[in-house]
């Protein structure tokens, strides 16, 4: 054991599931930012910040095995907390009356507002964790319910901030494909060094083995904490990012309808890796993307053809649920991308 | 002082109904370690099973046509009917899994039916009426009843009774009881888990049409997600009721249904509709003191 | 080497109570550093319910735990291992999805150590027990002999002061059972703990343990050294009355 100088080889095996993952999608900005028509950048935009929201989700839920079905909450947090800064310096007085005077009456430049939003989110997703994770699995997941319900009704009817179930339209769009694959990259980066951390290691432990982790030492309160702390402040940088992007916050965009689009997006790619988050997103934004083209109608010859709207949600919920019963570790199977001579190492065909 | 026993009764109304729910969740989850999200699309599907399938906001009447003991059978008979489908073909192959995907799989199949009832009648709300003669009101003591509430109540405690002695006096009630206590033991113990299984979908079915019933009579609409917050509540109910305990699963609902009707008559009117949100803060404050529930069983446990 | 008399984890009138069954009453018992404790009795006797106590996973009905002196009795599991009490399982509960080094370094982080030195920590004990070429193999496509060494690999990388082993050897055969006796055998010297054996094969028990406590019934039966209780009449009949002979293996 070299401890002291890492090789470049060693540190290329480190980092070769994050390498496997960036790169292509750094290729795909690239191509369809060439050839791709408008509609497809689109897609391609809203995929990679899909990315930064489940691969958000994915270092809670993943890591720790339990279902959260809060984290729209979070991003909810984040995305209102920057409307709040940056929108429409000029109406803000009249819809959203009830705020206080130095957000009312001004502006904040983006980036720390940004920055302040993203805090919030991570503040409340701590805030939170701290009484939700010394529930058991189960009832944990159930209260993160709790928690996307309460602020569900909180936002919806808090007129003279949130503009209650209306959505607030003109916040400033400054997401580009670029700053959405960047911040893509520091998402998958991000939960990389996570996973491979301390905390990684130990939240891991006790998804494997509750029993298991304690008797190894592992605090699953703490591990738990920190893995939801640290994926409520992704996935609210997923929520500044899906504002700025589309311009407008509304409260129902938050909720369960997302929550499961997020999951099913962890779930089809496998919820144990990082790839598999990663490789959710991209199979399921392609999967919503066609069909949302056919429910749109195209032409086959002189005829006119499209499918009744709805069936893409139908279709992707019928999918997941075949995943969850013919591969229910999902497309990955809990792998991240590796080498080949690492993958047969790690069943055991090459020893050392 | 005639208020108070106006509060007191819708209290009791509702908190009935939620126990009612709660129990249909607490069953399923007892024989499979299911939480089962589609209990809402069992309601739902019921009530809208009263109307003709249209784009119309007020449709024509389908089973809602029938007279009251053939649509109370028929519409029984509907959820029942879904609710073994679902299990048959989605939790089923499902049911060695663990209890987060089983959670995650009916989240999907929630997803799914909610969506199929769009397609099928689109996500208009409509309205619907039937047995409105029930909504007259009842004088019992001084103090006016509505119809429908005492429906409710005698609906509800009946249920309650007929599912006690289910469980109490009949052999396969017993075993679903043994399963809701000590799931492994009572699979060791040759538990016929089909059966059980199957009978506990069942039941939740019938639970689920009779509740579908009672609120489409109470609010004469139809909606979507007009299931969602009655199995949100119960949810609620089983986790603070501890996890598996099916008389914990009964107080929770009536504990939340009570809580809700109790904020919504004496917060200021401008915090009432914030009601959901206190509950459910009342839910994560109870679990602070009681994580593992009011009721501790077995199921919360795990042995070394 | 002469310890000071403290550094040893001591039940005293340990009970535990499942419902109406009683699966230990009134037990003492007492680890010492450097020492092999062998902990035998037939099925049923609570040998395992006496090291779930001992590591905190089963609260005593009345007795307490002490560890190096102090009371640790109503310390949760995991504050009992970080105070250095390590075990392994009869079921090897290895993190499955995780490679062998990173079940070690779970424990050695459990202990405090950060990420990078537990790695070595990890590193350090696979090669004492041979297991270093396995390192990067996920847990989940080990032999069943290496599991159940990796799961004891797992307890020592916790830097205990204290191992308590839950039947290492079980379903292993006479070979790797020796092997493994081995290294048990060595482990007092190696890292300074005491280590409490449940072990079945009688043969190997009395080869390794410096001495032996005997339970029955949930009751201490006999302690002392090997030969005091191979002597002891009463041991004989409760233990060994039901095997067949001395030599019997477990399963």
């Amino acid at each position: 054991m070299k401890s002291d100088t890492m090789s470049f080889a060693t540190i290329g095996r480190f980092w070769f599931p994050v390498l496997a993952l960036v790169i292509p999608l750094a290729i795909i900005v690239v191509v369809t930012g060439q050839f791709g028509g408008l509609s497809i950048q689109r897609t391609v935009v809203e995929m990679l910040i899909s990315i930064v929201i489940v691969v958000g989700l994915y270092v809670f839920v993943g890591n720790s095995g339990i279902i959260s079905f809060g984290h729209a909450t979070f991003m909810a947090i984040a995305a209102y907390a920057s409307a709040w800064q940056t929108c429409c310096e000029m109406l803000k007085p009249i819809t959203m009356s009830g705020l206080p005077p130095f957000l009312r009456d001004q502006s904040i430049p983006l980036l720390p507002s940004a920055v302040v939003s993203v805090l919030l989110a991570g503040g409340a997703a701590f805030l939170t964790g701290l009484v939700i994770m010394r529930l058991t699995g189960l009832a944990a997941s159930i209260s993160t319910l709790a928690v996307l319900f309460i602020l569900n009704v909180v936002y919806s009817n808090w007129d003279s901030v949130t503009m209650g179930s209306a959505s607030i339209v003109g916040l400033p769009t400054y997401v580009t494909a670029w700053l959405a694959l960047g911040c893509a990259v520091f998402a998958i980066v991000i939960a990389y060094l996570y996973q491979t951390s301390a905390f990684g290691l130990a939240i891991r432990a006790t998804r494997e083995d509750e029993v298991a982790a304690a008797a190894s030492g592992i605090s699953l309160y703490w591990s738990r904490l920190i893995a939801f702390t640290l994926s409520g402040f992704m996935v609210g940088l997923g929520g500044v990012l899906q504002a700025h992007y589309l311009g407008t916050v509304s409260i129902n965009s938050f909720f369960l309808s997302f929550t499961f689009l997020a999951l099913a997006m962890l779930i089809v790619g496998g919820m144990g890796s990082l790839a598999g988050a990663v490789v959710g997103v991209v199979v399921i934004t392609a999967m919503v993307d066609i069909f949302r083209r056919l429910e749109g109608g195209i032409s086959i010859g002189a005829e006119q053809w499209s499918l009744p709207a709805g069936t893409q949600e139908l279709i992707i919920a019928a999918f997941m649920l075949l995943i969850l019963v013919f591969r229910k570790d999902g497309i990955m199977a809990g792998r991240e991308m590796t080498l080949p001579e690492q993958e047969q190492r790690e069943k055991g065909l090459i020893n050392g | 002082m005639a208020n108070i026993v106006q509060v007191l009764v819708d209290a009791i109304a509702l908190g009935s109904l939620y126990a009612l729910v709660a129990l249909a969740i607490g069953l399923v989850f007892g024989v499979m370690r299911l939480v089962n999200f589609a209990q809402a699309d069992y309601i739902t599907i019921g009530a809208y099973a009263l109307v003709v399938p249209t784009a119309s906001v007020t449709p024509p009447l389908l089973l809602g046509a029938l007279p009251s003991a053939l649509m109370i059978g028929g519409v029984l008979v509907v959820v029942m009917a879904l609710a073994l489908l679902t299990e048959r073909v989605a939790f089923r192959p499902l049911r060695n899994s663990n209890p987060s995907t089983l959670l995650i799989s009916s989240f999907a199949v929630s997803y799914f039916l909610q969506n199929l009832v769009m397609l099928i009648h689109t996500g208009r709300p409509k309205s619907v009426g039937i047995g409105q003669g029930l909504a007259n009101a009842v004088e019992i003591g001084g103090v006016r009843v509505p119809g429908i509430q005492l429906l409710t109540m005698v609906v509800t405690a009946g249920l309650l009774v007929a599912l006690v002695l289910f469980l109490k006096k009949t052999p396969i009630g017993i075993q679903m009881r043994a399963a809701a206590e000590n799931f492994q033991m009572a699979r060791l113990l040759g538990m016929p888990a089909n059966r059980v299984i199957a009978l506990a979908f069942a039941i939740s079915g019938l639970l689920g049409g009779a509740v579908s019933l009672l609120l489409t009579i109470q609010t004469g609409t139809l909606d979507l997600r007009m299931g969602l917050m009655p199995v949100v509540y119960a949810f609620f109910a089983t986790v603070i009721g501890g996890m598996g305990s099916l008389p914990g699963a009964a107080l929770g609902g009536f504990l939340v249904g009570v809580a809700s009707v109790l904020l919504q008559t004496y917060l200021p009117a401008d915090l009432r509709p914030f009601r959901d949100a206190g509950v459910f803060m009342m839910v994560i404050l109870i679990l602070l003191v009681r994580p593992q529930g009011l009721i501790v069983t077995s199921a919360a446990k795990e042995r070394v | 080497m002469s310890r000071p008399s403290k550094e040893r984890l001591e039940a005293r009138g340990v009970a535990v109570a499942f419902g109406g069954i009683r699966a230990l009453s009134g037990v003492d018992l007492e680890l010492r550093r450097g020492e092999v404790l062998g902990l035998i009795g037939p099925n049923g006797a609570g040998k395992t319910t006496m090291v779930n106590v001992l590591s905190g996973f089963q609260r005593p009905t009345s007795g307490s735990i002490s560890l190096d002196g102090t009371d640790v009795s109503k310390l949760t599991a995991r504050k009992i291992a970080q105070a250095g009490v390590g075990r392994s399982f009869q079921a090897a509960r290895l993190f499955r999805a995780m490679t062998v080094e990173q079940n070690l370094s779970v424990a050695a982080i459990g202990s405090g150590l950060s990420r990078r030195v537990a790695r070595e920590r990890a590193l350090e004990i696979l090669d004492w027990m041979g297991l270093v070429k396995k390192a990067d193999h996920r847990c989940d496509s080990l032999s069943y002999g290496d599991e159940r060494r990796v799961s004891i690999a797992r307890a020592l990388a916790l830097q205990p002061s204290f191992a308590l082993l839950d039947e290492p050897a079980s379903g292993m055969n006479d070979a790797e059972c020796e092997a493994l006796m081995e290294v048990i055998a060595e482990l007092p010297a190696r890292f300074g703990c005491g280590v409490l054996l449940i072990e079945h094969n009688m043969k190997v028990i009395m080869g390794v343990c410096q001495r032996i406590h005997v339970l029955d019934g949930g009751q201490s039966l006999a302690e002392g050294s090997p030969q005091d209780i191979q002597k002891n009449p009463a041991v004989r009949r409760a233990y060994l009355g039901e095997k067949a002979t001395d030599s019997t293996l477990a399963i």
